[in-house]
């Protein structure tokens, strides 16, 4: 049964149903506001919300679960290619390699400095970062160079703030190495880590520190089909920045997670610590002009687009798969633009009214994005959606879409192509 | 009639060079042009137009135009009519001023009562070593600096006005009136209001296609009028209500004081200010605490800038030249005098919610300081408090009542029906200029509006024109509360083309 043949059924009567492991109400009422109908894992279903565990599952040889062509699920097989830090940065640096090899310009390097290894220029979007155990050696060389500095600590596999915290001697490094060793930790000591340079030099605003996070829908790897939603928002510290050594051990203070921010005393139900990016952009603006406004969101739409290339050649760009990737990225006083890394089950609760309305937004989006135009799960969809069904999302890059324009050029010269597609060859 | 205007001009001019005289920087000018006097290029015996001409081409004439321009706009403009009128007893907007006046004392005697309650003096009391120590070394982060604050109510609300604006009592009109003219809330007041055609007139330069005078780009035209730095130019460019953000911040300091430059003495003033924050500790202090934490605090929109909003007001609220700026209603009534806070102005609820939009424009607290408190002067004063202004609370709420009956009857039938005064929705939004109701990016084109057309008018405007634009779910609902949920949400407002699409309407 598994195995069914989608185009047996017909369109016209076909009810779409859906299964969902996250019992969250922007899902659900989205899925009801189009009409369809609830179903259980075991059932046939048009469109699964599915947790990453079942996605696995249901992808792995062993459950024997073939989808047919009616089908939808919002993970891809591997998406921790992409979702856990230390894979992320391997693919980060195996395609700065590569592009390197082939003499791409878009790996150029810097000069070497005192400070440091010659850096990336168009490429340098990631703090340095190590995988401990197994770049202990690279880690203490870097580290030597710049004594002075802060290194941040995470767990390669969790999320949400959990295991983080912060080094500035490489004393405490030992120390918590010798102490994950011991007998009462056998499970930390299998477990990696990675350490990156601490961004010290945060962009601040009214003296509070903060990250942003935003949503990137990716319907394809190959080609590569990727959206970004209009509305991310930038989550605030609650309490005030200060590099101070005493405040290294308060997380709240280095930590924008809603989760971790949550547990702090100061935490508001209100506004939750998030500010709209329509917000920063404007503050920005009128702050410090229109420019560098610009170029910032430039580099950040340049940074997504480039770490999505980076993980797509690793990607299985199964056609029943899509998915939304929640991004945290930092932005650094002189408004570069920092990846710190990638969920791949952006949180879907909602702590205020207006994260309710955006999240519930979101979700509509990313259906109207995902489906073909008649709302029905079909993977022989040429997955081009209209300009309409865009809704808040953004085209940060359709490779489909930039070739054929390109093809189109190529055919007549005198057309001016639109420039939107392929800015980013 | 020439020799009329002459002697008017002349009259001018010299009530012009005296107020130069007692400006704080009239010393520095005056210096300036000594030194320009002693330059090579002015010659001693044509030492008028020398001297001129080196005054143009220094740049100092336009310093001195924006002064002239500053004081004409704020204090030369007084009303020797009602002076006259209040002489002769004929006033026939007496008794709202003597209500202007009752009320201020009312608001100052709270504030002293609450005094009395906590046994804290009104002119404050020096601070604490311990406490100004933490002052200082929280200065940047106020939010972290913790007071009781339990204790503390806001002085007073909107409501409260409202409520006393509701209760104004006019003279008793002949009989034969009352059958014709239905019972309206503000009628009775014999202040002058535009109606539709004249708004349109005010509003002329929102609609004029500019496509024949420039083909340059706004921000282009924006950056050369900036160069100028003469404040009338940049008034009249954001009329046009597409100012582009990077510029608003020195459009708008050009506007309402000198331009971003600041010079020394704002510097110092600043430094006073906060000086006499960590010295002395007054009740306003607490009350402003009280203040932010209740509403910017708690805004998705401007919680992130607290800290910056606790050092504005608490020097705002230390600031006498505000008192002395700002132009109180006079009329001799009986009973105590009680003072008030240095700067004048007794915090109310949501007071600074005028300084938050001013955080989207301004890094430095001096910038925004100057600027809000020139805007706070000038526009928000008029809109808490009881006056006469053509532009104050009370003209708004006459001319949004009736422009809301004579464009909006079907509404305004509705209200009657319902028993619920139109203007209790809307009241917040003019009492606070939209602030906190509206999303920055578009409460700022409002606030373009108001400085660029030197109007408040266009608040009750603009409150038609949402009652107006959600009159379809207006219709349908019966209940206050019902009302209210319809126009909580004004996140999809969009200023410009609504108040484009009312006034072409015909």
């Amino acid at each position: 049964m598994y195995g069914r043949a989608g185009n047996t059924v017909p369109h016209e009567r076909m009810r779409v149903s859906f299964c969902t492991d996250l019992d969250k109400s922007v899902l659900v009422n989205n899925f009801e506001k189009r009409g369809w109908t609830q179903v259980s894992p075991d059932d046939d279903w048009n469109f699964y919300w599915a947790s990453v565990q079942t996605c696995r599952n249901i992808f792995s040889v062993d459950s024997g679960y073939r989808m047919h062509d009616n089908q939808m699920i919002n993970h891809f097989p591997n998406h921790y290619e992409l979702s856990r830090k230390d894979l992320l940065v391997k693919n980060i640096k195996r395609y700065r390699k590569d592009l390197e090899r082939e003499g791409n310009p878009l790996a150029e390097r810097s000069e070497p400095t005192a400070a440091g290894a010659p850096r990336y220029v168009y490429l340098d979007f990631v703090p340095i970062t190590f995988v401990l155990p197994a770049d202990y050696n690279m880690f203490v060389e870097e580290y030597r160079k710049n004594p002075q500095s802060t290194w941040i600590m995470k767990p390669c596999g969790k999320s949400q703030g959990a295991g983080i915290f912060l080094i500035n001697k490489l004393s405490k490094l030992k120390r918590w190495s010798r102490e994950a060793k011991g007998p009462f930790h056998q499970q930390l000591s299998k477990e990696s880590y990675v350490i990156s340079k601490y961004i010290d030099n945060p962009l601040l605003i009214g003296g509070k520190k903060f990250d942003l996070r935003l949503y990137v829908l990716v319907t394809s790897f190959r080609p590569l089909k990727a959206y970004l939603f209009k509305q991310g928002f930038c989550r605030f510290c609650t309490v005030k920045y200060d590099t101070s050594v005493t405040e290294l051990d308060n997380m709240y203070v280095h930590l924008t997670n809603v989760s971790v921010q949550k547990h702090g005393g100061e935490y508001n139900n209100l506004h939750g610590g998030k500010w709209s990016v329509q917000n920063l952009a404007l503050y920005l603006e009128g702050t410090r002009g229109k420019e560098v406004t610009d170029r910032l969101f430039g580099s950040i739409a340049w940074l997504i687009v480039h770490s999505l290339r980076a993980v797509a050649p690793v990607m299985a760009s199964d056609r029943h798969c899509f998915e939304c990737y929640g991004y945290d990225i930092i932005i650094d006083n002189n408004l570069k633009p920092w990846l710190v890394e990638v969920n791949a089950s952006p949180s879907l609760t909602s702590t205020t009214v207006t994260d309710r309305i955006l999240k519930y937004k979101l979700i509509d989006n990313i259906l109207s994005v995902v489906l073909p135009p008649d709302g029905v799960p079909d993977v022989r969809w040429n997955k081009i959606p209209s300009a309409d069904a865009l809704g808040n999302f953004d085209l940060l890059l359709d490779e489909e879409l930039a070739a054929q324009e390109e093809q189109a050029q190529n055919a007549q010269p005198s057309t001016k192509g639109r420039g939107g597609g392929n800015r980013w060859k | 009639m020439e020799q009329l205007r002459d002697a008017s001009i002349h009259h001018t001019a010299q009530k012009l060079a005296h107020a130069i005289k007692a400006m704080k920087n009239y010393e520095e000018i005056f210096k300036k042009v000594q030194q320009l006097a002693c330059s090579p290029g002015v010659d001693k015996h044509d030492l008028r137009n020398t001297l001129e001409d080196a005054i143009k081409s220094t740049g100092l004439e336009t310093e001195i135009r924006n002064i002239v321009f500053h004081l004409v706009r704020n204090t030369l403009i007084t009303e020797p009519k009602s002076q006259e009128k209040l002489a002769h007893g004929t006033d026939p907007l007496a008794y709202l001023r003597r209500s202007a006046v009752q009320w201020d004392r009312r608001v100052r005697k709270s504030l002293n009562a609450m005094c009395a309650e906590l046994s804290m003096p009104l002119q404050g009391q020096p601070r604490t070593v311990i406490d100004r120590d933490e002052l200082i070394s929280k200065w940047e982060e106020l939010s972290n600096y913790t007071i009781d604050l339990s204790n503390y109510r806001p002085v007073y609300a909107p409501k409260d006005l409202l409520d006393v604006l509701l209760s104004l009592k006019g003279p008793q009109k002949p009989v034969e009136d009352t059958e014709q003219v239905p019972n309206w809330e503000f009628s009775h007041i014999e202040l002058p209001v535009k109606n539709l055609f004249e708004l349109r007139l005010l509003f002329a330069e929102l609609f004029r296609k500019d496509a024949t005078t420039t083909n340059l780009d706004l921000p282009t035209q924006c950056k050369r009028i900036l160069e100028t730095k003469q404040s009338p130019l940049c008034q009249h460019f954001l009329k046009k209500g597409k100012t582009p953000a990077p510029f608003r911040g020195e459009l708008w300091s050009f506007v309402l004081s000198h331009g971003n430059d600041m010079h020394g003495q704002e510097c110092e003033h600043w430094a006073r200010l906060r000086n006499k924050v960590l010295t002395t500790d007054h009740i306003v202090d607490k009350l402003i605490f009280k203040d932010i934490q209740l509403t910017a605090s708690n805004d998705d929109q401007y919680f992130v800038f607290e800290d910056v909003l606790y050092q504005i007001m608490l020097c705002f609220s230390r600031d006498t030249e505000i008192a002395s700026q700002i132009q109180f209603e006079k009329y001799p009534v009986k009973g105590r005098n009680y003072d008030g806070p240095p700067s004048g102005v007794v915090p109310f609820h949501g007071i600074c919610m005028f300084a938050a939009p001013f955080c989207y424009l301004y890094d430095s607290s001096i910038n925004l300081y100057f600027t809000f408190r020139a805007f706070y002067i000038r526009y928000c004063h008029r809109l808490t408090t009881i006056n006469t202004h053509p532009q104050g609370i009370v003209s708004l709420c006459l001319l949004f009542e009736k422009l809301l009956q004579t464009h909006e009857p079907q509404l305004w039938s509705h209200f009657r029906e319902l028993q619920i005064q139109p203007i209790r929705v809307v009241f917040k939004w003019l009492m606070r200029a939209f602030s906190g109701h509206l999303p920055p990016d578009q409460l700022l084109i409002l606030w373009d509006l108001i400085l660029g057309y030197d109007s408040l008018e266009v608040l009750s405007l603009f409150a038609i024109i949402i009652l107006s634009f959600r009159k379809d779910s207006l219709m349908q609902v019966t209940s206050l509360d019902n009302i209210e949920a319809i126009l909580a949400d004004l996140s999809s407002i969009k200023v410009l083309p609504l108040i484009q699409l009312a006034l072409c309407r015909d």
